[in-house]
């Protein structure tokens, strides 16, 4: 198995683990009265970049040339630092630290991101290297 | 020099054995990592309690006190709204040892126009007050207006911003520094702000009256500094004596109740701490040991060489000794990653002060605590090589034929 492939399925799961995770375990809070404040709508925003995370990084484990894996893993690295931004940055949360979207949600889809971000990265760079080093 | 390369070359040439040695020592660091800086943090939470408290009595209405909402609200941040009879603050003010009695009014917001979370309003009396007056000028130094308010610093409003309480905008002036205590999820403002709310509390329908029809008449909690010389006890109990439906509560034995369930808490992170490290050292010892036992031909050949017993045992305490710094780094990355973003997870899951200690405090216990686990690897690793040097490396290769 290739290193690169390696990389994919750990972004894979990591995106699985974000998508699951957003309305789950990881999700932001639960109001009482059934409303949705800013936080819902920035866990149903990780939802869909978990997803998106998850289908880039099949089109990388499929995908059998090198530079169309690295443009793969460039795309993940784009998808995980926007991941990383969206719950507090570009979409607000609850304004009280003690709320689970702030004192969940966020620190765990910050490391999650942060750590897809760091693997598609060094795979990204590598895999440039490698095609580099063909021609 | 030449062992030190030697010994990067074999772990290098072991990925897995490598990967297993850095993976035990990394639990070794994380376990006593992390654990150090949740003791740390809860001793500093309870440090910032005693300090913050100022006060010798607390006296607050009988219900509070019964339902131990109080106690909960300075500690775990949940909303409390009780109230008493102002004419107890008259009555403990005429108590003989009493030096100051300072007012507060607690009320808790319907929900704010940012999220479902309740918030703990305070309203104090800037003249007579020496609990939040003395904290707020370290932020805020001049008066607070109508309207005005001072947020503590786990509530996410800046300076400048408004929230809306019972439909009233309050202007947020000022963050306050952080407590690690229930102190920091609530809003302080002046006693005339707080009538403003209370009235915009009871147009929504929320009643805090005790006896009487008007608000001033009502107060949550009563604050008491006891004169030099006094007996604080003795003070406590005329207190009580004075007051009615109202019980006087001496902080020392709230903060002992806290400092309790805390050394309770640090005991059974310390245990956990120990069995994983007696844990550790045992597994480690067995690894070691197995690694010298598959690898006894190989430093019999380095003997024949002309290696000697202390070059050889030096490489296999420098094999171990990079292999638990590594893990040591990697145990420190990982608690530090598991234990900083989620602080406000541990504290509310705890129900304890909880307050992340100053950086060169974690510094030193991260160095402590990477210290430790190169001692221990390397331990672990002299006692293996102390056994291989008594092994004639003659009798090894004749063995293996």
């Amino acid at each position: 198995m290739k290193k690169s492939s390696i990389l994919a399925a750990a972004i894979l799961l990591i995106g699985i683990v974000i998508a699951v995770g957003s309305v789950s375990f990881l999700g932001p809070c639960v109001h009482e009265d059934g409303s949705f404040g800013a936080c819902h709508w920035a866990g149903r925003a990780m939802l869909g970049i978990g997803v998106l995370m998850g289908l880039e990084s099949i089109y990388a484990l499929m995908s059998r040339d090198g530079a169309a894996r690295s443009s793969a893993l460039a795309c993940m690295f784009l998808t995980a630092l926007l991941g990383a931004l969206t719950p507090g940055t570009l979409i607000d949360l609850c304004h009280m630290a003690t709320m689970r979207c702030r004192a969940v949600m966020r620190p765990a889809m910050m490391i999650l991101c942060s750590l897809a971000a760091l693997i598609s990265l060094i795979g990204c760079l590598t895999g440039l290297r490698k095609t580099g080093e063909k021609k | 020099m030449k062992t030190t390369m030697l010994a990067i070359k074999n772990i290098l040439r072991k990925p897995g054995r490598t990967a297993a040695l850095v993976m035990l020592t990394a639990l070794l660091a994380l376990s006593v990592f992390g654990g150090s800086v949740v003791v740390r943090s809860l001793r500093q939470g309870l440090n910032s309690l005693e300090s913050r408290l100022g006060a010798d009595i607390i006296v607050v209405p009988s219900s509070a006190q019964s339902k131990v909402s109080f106690q909960n609200m300075l500690l775990q941040g949940t909303t409390g709204a009780f109230y008493m009879d102002a004419e107890n603050l008259n009555r403990v003010r005429e108590v003989e040892g009493v030096e100051v009695a300072a007012p507060q009014i607690f009320l808790a917001s319907l929900k704010a126009d940012c999220c479902s979370v309740k918030i703990q309003v305070i309203g104090f009396d800037p003249e007579t007050d020496f609990f939040v007056r003395p904290w707020i000028e370290q932020s805020y130094s001049k008066s607070l207006g109508e309207l005005d308010v001072v947020v503590g610093s786990k509530v996410e409003a800046n300076v400048g911003e408004s929230i809306r309480i019972y439909d009233e905008r309050c202007k947020v002036v000022g963050r306050l520094a952080a407590t690690g205590t229930g102190l920091d999820t609530a809003v302080y403002c002046n006693m005339d702000t707080m009538k403003e709310l209370l009235r915009a509390a009871e147009a929504k329908g929320v009643s805090h009256k005790v006896t009487s029809e008007d608000s001033d008449d009502q107060i949550s909690a009563i604050y008491v500094k006891v004169k030099e010389g006094y007996d604080i006890s003795q003070v406590n109990s005329r207190i009580q004596g004075h007051t009615r439906k109202a019980s006087a509560v001496r902080t020392k034995s709230m903060l002992t109740d806290v400092s309790n369930s805390l050394a309770g808490i640090s005991g059974t992170v310390t245990t956990l701490i120990a069995a994983v490290w007696i844990l550790a050292l045992v597994i480690l010892l067995i690894v070691f040991a197995m690694i010298i036992n598959e690898r006894k031909r190989e430093f019999a050949v380095f003997r024949l060489l002309g290696t000697s017993r202390r070059m050889l045992s030096g490489m296999i305490l420098k094999e171990s000794a990079l292999c638990s710094l590594a893990g040591g780094i990697l145990g420190v990355v990982l608690a530090s990653v598991i234990v900083f973003p989620f602080t406000t997870l541990i504290e509310t899951s705890l129900g304890l002060p909880y307050l992340r200690p100053p950086a060169g405090t974690i510094l030193t216990l991260a160095l402590t605590a990477l210290g430790a686990t190169v001692l221990i690897g390397s331990l672990a690793a002299s006692i293996a090589a102390f056994r291989l040097s008594r092994v004639d490396p003659g009798t090894v290769l004749r063995e293996g034929n």
